[in-house]
């Protein structure tokens, strides 16, 4: 008990948000100031030569970022018992979604670019959103309530199959537009909540091994273009000028950061270098700025805030909280992951954004809300310490 | 089960596998997060240097800025050569005809530009045409814009034109000693001449601007910003007058068409501090456009291949003066005349005899004369017979050493040392080399070769009372601001000669001009003196023939103040009379005459002179032993006509001597009258030897 009264001590903000954990408001905060200081630092001479305002990129992340806090904050307000009854609507939503794509572009709905029907244009406006990335709270909540309905559906295939054809078959939709990253990230969140729902180890075992198969048969059946993409981890700079620029440009800008970093404002990269500084490829700007000992600082504030998330998993009042909470830390630290390892060439160039830093639009606003939950899921559990 | 669309999930327990599976994945993503923050190390700490070097040379933008270069100057501060900024304009053909999708927009757009351009630069529209519709990626449309119309072009902003800044070498003087202020190559650095004897001077020293740049190229406010200025070049003042070169060049021509030569070359020395006033060849280039086949040979240009087109320019810009050697005959006799003088082998009261022949080791040596012979006679007068048994004598009487002493001590075994590149070496037999038969053909100028530069710095030390001085052609280097840099004078190398022996020197060809053979040379009111020269060109195994020959005359003026040293030469006149005394001595006397107006060297008329210019009279002169060349030379010398008696239908096409002449010499006559020359012919037969 003494423990417990120790523990209760610790970690515990009293607000109107209720006693939730105060690590990951922090971190989310530290994130999201990072992020808008980011993204203005490693936008703004774009945004001189593109649209002859230094605040372009600030301005409109600022805005994106003020609708997330509010998102953040509603949403850690509601009780997130309260979503599973929309799991079943969301994920027709979303599928309805990622289907709304293949309407023909006559319609003006489904948005091409660079030959890749990602976006959704909403007639009439010039607001575009990725139904790629509104699918993946969707497929939280629904693989969440599935599993909470029953927890037993984990332990036999017949049981977890619904989740398998709901993933793949957003897997292939998604690959068909194409968009490889957010089709791999739909299948590797649902792999990693089946983990936590407890399918055997065997079929953990068999996902991972149809996995590298996969990779394996993509190599052999598009043949050199995947193998360059393999070699290219081991000589980033084979191919500096076609498909590995951006990567090039990111690994130049890594080392005029080096230990300690150029300053802030002060990256060079950034000055039309390295397309698109501000959002996939802001690491890099982040790094020659401010160092590997800055980005260090910054993937531990990502650990702490994905710590805290497991923490809020294993701690939380019911099975719908613990896969709720797992669903969005493996969502956050895959992305996270992925973003590190493309700009670092040690993953093929996927377009996946860096969360809460690379310049945000819905993306950043979707994780805002799915942080609000989390924060939710914390605070339920307090009351109830469990491990 | 019925289907119920909203439908909360139960409060199922979380299960102590699903908590472990969690803390499994999150330990999971931790191995991740750590092997990425290892592969970042890698690349931001390991490879860092590497990559950042490779970033800089990206980022930064090294552009040299270009120092002016200096200009070159004549000795009165005229512009031989000058930098001016200019702009040369290029076309991408291939974005010209633009975003045009059909023909007919492509010929608007095309038309358009071109007319544009046509406007803007004045040139031809059907050249711009070709230009703008060439298949090549890049092409030069213009050179030499000026920024007026550069910035024009610029506004006009059209499609597939781009203006790059250039600095352009222009020569205001054209033509005006081409071959002596050289060139500079593309890159505008010397190449050849005091372009690039001087080019370390004139140059100056380029600036750099190293700055940080965008992927577009623009400077950024931030980052690296350094500027290491421009030290413009100097401006090099030469010795040359351009007035004196202009009388110079004007003469040269006006004798290359008179003498029919291939080419005439004038060098004009001061004695006094071996300044080259002047430097003349009559085939010249435009330095403004090099490369440009002379007039005439645009035929054969167009056939030569590369090489031969590189060769046939080294050949057109190359300084005859400096570059190559000539023999130089008999105007060599002054150089072994003043050594043996000045050793006290000979005297000037020593009489020489001319038997037309001599026998020297096992080979014969004939004067010119043979088989007749020029008799006793006193030294001025054998200089002035131009007579080689003489000239045997004296270098017999001085021997090798002494000889080859002096030849060291007039700087002729080496390079003289002027200021200009590639001056060649003179062609003399080593001391040992020569023996008996070469120091006797050598004493009146045959098998040596000198560079034209080098005889004239010979002579002037006769006219400088001995001095041999290093001969120059720059006189001053300036710095931008007209600040004096490093200025050159009179650098005497040797002495080879005494006052005395010089001053019996200028007598000796004083009276050459005035008594002797080179009679064209003479002005009234000036004491002038010199000697001609007539050499074969030696050819594989001997010597060519009579009419191919380089005709000299170098001369001092005046006598009793020597202001200048001028050396003509004319290669292979091809009129009748070709010698030197007939060519290249009336030339030199033009130039002398005009120089030393341009000079404000007042006459002074002796009486004779003046009575001879009052009165219609002249005095002619002794023929007896003469020569062709000498006859014609001294009679012109009187203002006399000659007539030949028999008669010959081509007087040079024989060798004859002067037997017998009316009216007597010192016979008072009125000037324009005919003296008759009675003569015997000196057959051909076995003549290789000869040169007077």
């Amino acid at each position: 008990m003494a423990e417990a009264a120790k523990k209760k001590k610790k970690i515990r903000i009293k607000s109107k948000f209720g006693e939730g954990d105060f690590y990951i408001v922090v971190t989310t905060l530290i994130l999201s100031v990072i992020g808008i200081v980011a993204v203005f630092s490693a936008s703004y001479y774009t945004a001189i030569s593109k649209f002859g305002d230094p605040n372009y990129y600030l301005k409109n992340n600022a805005i994106w970022m003020a609708i997330g806090w509010l998102a953040f904050i509603v949403f850690s307000m509601i009780d997130y018992h309260v979503w599973s009854k929309f799991a079943l609507p969301a994920i027709i939503v979303g599928f309805f979604l990622l289907l709304l794509l293949f309407t023909p572009s006559s319609l003006g709905i489904a948005k091409t670019i660079n030959q890749a029907t990602r976006w959704i244009q909403i007639p009439g406006t010039g607001f575009t959103f990725m139904p790629g990335e509104i699918f993946k709270p969707a497929l939280i909540l629904f693989i969440s309530w599935y599993f909470a309905c029953k927890p037993s559906r984990a332990k036999t295939l017949k049981g977890f199959l619904p989740v398998l054809i709901v993933a793949g078959a957003a897997f292939v939709l998604i690959f068909k537009q194409p968009n490889l990253s957010t089709a791999g990230t739909v299948l590797l969140m649902a792999l990693g909540m089946l983990i936590v729902a407890g399918i055997k180890f065997g079929w953990i075992v068999l996902a991972v091994g149809v996995g590298a198969a996969g990779f394996a048969g993509l190599i052999v059946l598009k043949g050199s273009y995947w193998l360059k993409r393999v070699t290219s981890f081991f000589d980033p700079f084979a191919d500096p000028l076609g498909d590995g620029y951006q990567v090039v440009q990111g690994l130049l800008a890594f080392g005029s950061g080096g230990v300690t970093g150029v300053g802030l404002g002060r990256s060079m990269q950034k000055a039309l270098y390295l397309p698109e500084a501000m959002s996939d490829f802001i690491l890099p700007i982040i790094g020659e700025e401010v160092g590997f000992i800055g980005v260090m600082v910054l993937l531990a504030v990502y650990m702490v805030l994905l710590w805290r998330g497991s923490l809020a998993s294993v701690n939380a009042r019911d099975m719908f909280g613990t896969l709720m909470a797992a669903g969005i830390t493996i969502h956050l630290g895959l992305q996270v992951i992925l973003n590190v390892a493309v700009v670092s060439a040690s993953f093929p160039p996927t377009g996946v954004v860096l969360p809460l830093i690379s310049l945000g639009g819905t993306a950043t606003v979707l994780f805002m809300m799915e942080l609000g939950i989390l924060f939710n899921i914390s605070k339920q559990a307090s009351e109830k310490e469990t491990l | 089960m019925k289907f119920k669309l909203f439908k909360e999930a139960k409060r199922t327990k979380t299960g102590y596998k699903n908590r472990s599976r969690m803390l499994f994945v999150f330990f999971f993503m931790m191995i991740c997060f750590a092997a990425l923050a290892l592969r970042l190390g890698w690349h931001m700490v390991i490879k860092g240097d590497e990559y950042a070097q490779k970033a800089l040379k990206q980022q930064t933008d090294d552009s040299v800025v270009t120092a002016v270069r200096g200009g070159i100057e004549d000795s009165n501060g005229n512009a031989l050569a000058v930098s001016a900024s200019t702009n040369t304009i290029w076309v991408r053909p291939k974005t010209v005809k633009g975003n045009g999708k059909t023909t007919e927009e492509i010929e608007k757009n095309l038309s358009e530009e071109i007319q544009t351009i046509t406007e803007i630069l004045g040139m031809e529209r059907s050249d711009v045409y070709d230009i703008l519709t060439s298949d090549k990626t890049l092409i030069r449309l213009a050179k030499h814009v000026d920024d007026e119309k550069a910035d024009a072009l610029r506004k006009a902003d059209l499609a597939g034109l781009e203006i790059v800044d250039d600095v352009m070498r222009y020569y205001p003087m054209g033509r005006f000693g081409c071959q002596l202020v050289g060139l500079t190559n593309d890159d505008g650095d010397g190449m050849t001449g005091l372009e690039l004897y001087y080019d370390r001077f004139l140059s100056g020293m380029n600036g750099r601007w190293i700055s940080s740049k965008d992927r577009s190229g623009n400077p950024l406010v931030y980052g690296t910003n350094k500027y290491y200025s421009t030290d413009d070049g100097y401006t090099i003042v030469t010795t040359l007058d351009m007035n004196i070169q202009n009388i110079a060049e004007e003469v040269a021509q006006k004798w290359l068409k008179q003498s029919e030569s291939d080419r005439v070359s004038i060098i004009i020395m001061d004695p006094n501090t071996a300044d080259i006033l002047a430097a003349v060849q009559t085939d010249e280039f435009d330095p403004n456009d090099p490369r440009a086949p002379r007039a005439g040979d645009e035929e054969k240009f167009a056939k030569m291949s590369d090489a031969e087109k590189v060769a046939y320019w080294n050949k057109m810009w190359r300084s005859f003066l400096f570059c190559d050697v000539y023999e130089p005959g008999s105007t060599f006799k002054l150089v072994t005349t003043s050594i043996a003088l000045d050793s006290g082998a000979i005297t000037t009261r020593d009489g020489f005899y001319c038997g037309g022949y001599t026998r020297v080791a096992d080979r014969t040596i004939k004067c010119w004369c043979y088989p007749g012979g020029h008799g006793n006679q006193s030294l001025a007068k054998a200089v002035g017979n131009s007579c080689n048994m003489a000239l045997v004598d004296i270098a017999q009487r001085m021997g090798k050493n002494t000889f080859y002493n002096g030849i060291e001590a007039f700087g002729l075994h080496k390079k003289t040392g002027v200021d200009y590149p590639g001056e060649a070496d003179n062609m003399i037999y080593t001391r040992a080399e020569a023996n008996i038969v070469e120091i006797s053909t050598m004493s009146f100028g045959q098998g040596i070769a000198l560079t034209p530069v080098s005889l004239v710095t010979a002579v002037s030390a006769l006219a400088n009372g001995g001095f041999l001085l290093e001969p120059h052609l720059v006189k001053e280097i300036r710095d931008a601001d007209g600040k004096l840099v490093e200025s050159f004078g009179r650098t005497v190398k040797s002495v080879p000669i005494s006052a005395q022996t010089a001053q019996e020197m200028l007598e000796i060809m004083e009276y050459v001009v005035s008594e002797g053979g080179a009679g064209k040379a003479r002005i009234s009111g000036y004491r002038i003196g010199g000697k001609t020269g007539t050499a074969n060109k030696p050819v594989a195994g001997g010597y060519s023939s009579d009419r191919d020959v380089f005709a000299s005359f170098i001369g001092v003026a005046p006598i009793d103040d020597p202001k200048m040293v001028v050396l003509v030469i004319c290669d292979t006149p091809k009129v009748k009379n070709n010698q030197g005394s007939n060519t290249a001595a009336p030339a030199a006397k033009e130039v002398m005459e005009a120089v030393l107006k341009y000079m404000n060297i007042q006459p002074h008329y002796t009486d004779a002179e003046l009575k001879r210019l009052n009165s219609k009279l002249t005095t002619v002169p002794d023929l007896t032993g003469d020569d062709m060349e000498d006859v014609i030379g001294r009679l012109a010398g009187k203002h006399l006509n000659y007539n030949l008696s028999p008669a010959l239908e081509d007087p040079n096409s024989v060798k004859l001597m002067v037997t017998d002449q009316y009216p007597k010499p010192g016979t008072e006559v009125n000037k324009e009258s005919t003296v008759t020359i009675y003569y015997e012919i000196i057959t051909d037969e076995e003549e290789n030897n000869e040169t007077h």
